[in-house]
């Protein structure tokens, strides 16, 4: 039986999840000073990675949009902001279940947070954009305007460590610029964990691009039958 | 450029002094924000100043918002944006003259609001009001520049005022977070060159957000 590229695709992502779920649970050792609820770590990184990865491609997406004019940038930039949005709800969530214990709050207004948070706020309002705009040429431009302004963000989450104090914790770099993960097994938990998020999302990615699509050359169709319609109809 | 750009300047301020309609309703709009806010902090309100420029920015958002919204969707009467469009003018220049159109607008409402604010929060007519006038001036300018291009769009859209309060607010939090601090640290006495810091991050804020809608208003106002 052949298998389709798509199927092949998710298969060889379930085999890397189960990977990287077993060295997160079973492989990687325990760390000294924050036990076991360090290992969030694991999901909470390559969450955000991804959601950074989605939100970029939304912009790139949307700057191609505006001048190109091509639907299926549309399509793409939707497509990458949704995937973007959940991995972002799920580093804010994941974030959360580790300060709770460590920090003792479920929140705090540190810059790291603030700044993840206002740029989740900004592409919730980019979704709600699309849900409760009308299908239209207009609202997409307006979505590729926002999504291109709300990826500056971005760099702005990254630089904010040095700009404002943060209790936010400095792990892949260190302040002194090194790594913080002594052991080589968390190093490779976590590069795997990367790659099995990053395949994750791309087969998300790839499923939702797909209806994005048909929904899209659905309205297409709609557009023309109803022109049609109307010359049909003002014909004498 | 100059030329088109004083024009439509000039026919926006020409219509709000004819009309007044964006000033008073910002300005009553501001008025309400202070009194509930005065009325939700309590009797204590007066003693803090951190407390007043919380409540100017609230309001400033609130009224700025509205405002952008009322100054936009006024050329949708008519289609009369679309008749600029058709003109010679750079769809740049028709963004820049709304844009200072809007912020010479805001800036006499909030003239009001700054009143308003010394009575509400028993604050003093002094060195601590003048020196708030570059903080709320780089505030208005920014919020100006991206109400103005995300209201564009937002204007013609069902629920549009909605939609224009969660696209431009959390764009605006940056400032937001600038503007309350040094507008507290200078409502409590402290000098402009002790505040540096957040005029640098509203400065820069203001400018991204001028890039950007000089860069992209083309493509929304198509």
């Amino acid at each position: 039986m052949r298998l389709s590229l798509t199927t092949a695709f998710a298969a060889a992502t379930c085999v890397l999840v189960l990977a990287a779920l077993f060295m997160v649970f079973v492989y990687v050792p325990t760390e000294a000073t924050q036990g076991i609820v360090q290992r969030i770590f694991y999901f909470h990184v390559p969450c955000a990675w991804v959601a950074f990865l989605g939100f970029g491609l939304g912009a790139i997406a949307g700057a191609f949009y505006l001048f190109f004019a091509q639907q299926v940038w549309d399509d793409i930039g939707y497509s990458a902001v949704e995937v973007g949005m959940l991995f972002c709800t799920l580093v804010l969530i994941t974030g959360s279940l580790w300060a709770k214990p460590i920090w003792g709050t479920w929140w705090t207004w540190d810059s790291r947070l603030t700044t993840t948070f206002i740029l989740w706020l900004l592409y919730a309002g980019y979704l709600l954009l699309r849900v409760i705009g009308e299908e239209s040429e207009r609202v997409a431009r307006l979505a590729a305007v926002v999504a291109i302004v709300a990826v500056l963000d971005i760099p702005l989450i990254v630089i904010s460590v040095r700009l404002w104090r943060t209790i936010h914790p400095a792990v892949l770099v260190t302040r002194s610029g090194e790594h913080g993960l002594e052991d080589p097994r968390m190093l490779q938990t976590l590069a795997v964990s990367m790659l099995a998020v990053s395949a994750l999302s791309a087969w998300l990615f790839w499923m939702r691009l797909k209806t994005v699509r048909a929904r899209s050359r659905l309205f297409q169709l709609r557009r023309v039958l109803a022109a049609t319609q109307a010359l049909r109809n003002g014909a004498p | 450029m100059l030329a088109g750009f004083r024009a439509l300047l000039h026919k926006d301020l020409t219509l709000e002094r004819r009309g007044g309609r964006v000033v008073v309703e910002i300005s009553v709009l501001s008025l309400l924000v202070l009194v509930v806010l005065v009325i939700a902090y309590g009797p204590q309100a007066g003693q803090r100043p951190v407390a007043a420029a919380g409540a100017l920015w609230v309001a400033l958002i609130l009224s700025g918002l509205s405002g952008a919204s009322l100054a936009v969707s006024a050329e949708h009467e008519n289609d009369c944006l679309t008749g600029l469009r058709l003109s010679p003018l750079e769809p740049a220049t028709i963004y820049a003259a709304k844009v200072a159109g809007a912020a010479l607008t805001m800036a006499v409402s909030q003239a009001a609001t700054l009143l308003l604010l010394v009575l509400f929060f028993n604050l003093q007519f002094d060195l601590n009001l003048l020196r708030l006038i570059p903080v709320l001036l780089l505030g208005t300018f920014g919020l100006c520049a991206i109400s103005t291009l995300l209201g564009t769009v937002t204007s013609r859209l069902r629920a549009g005022e909605m939609l224009l309060a969660l696209l431009a607010a959390p764009l605006y939090v940056p400032e937001l977070i600038a503007g309350v601090k040094a507008s507290a640290a200078v409502l409590g006495g402290a000098s402009l060159t002790a505040v540096v810091l957040p005029l640098k991050i509203l400065a820069a804020c203001d400018l991204l957000f001028a890039v950007c809608g000089y860069l992209l208003f083309e493509y929304l106002a198509a």
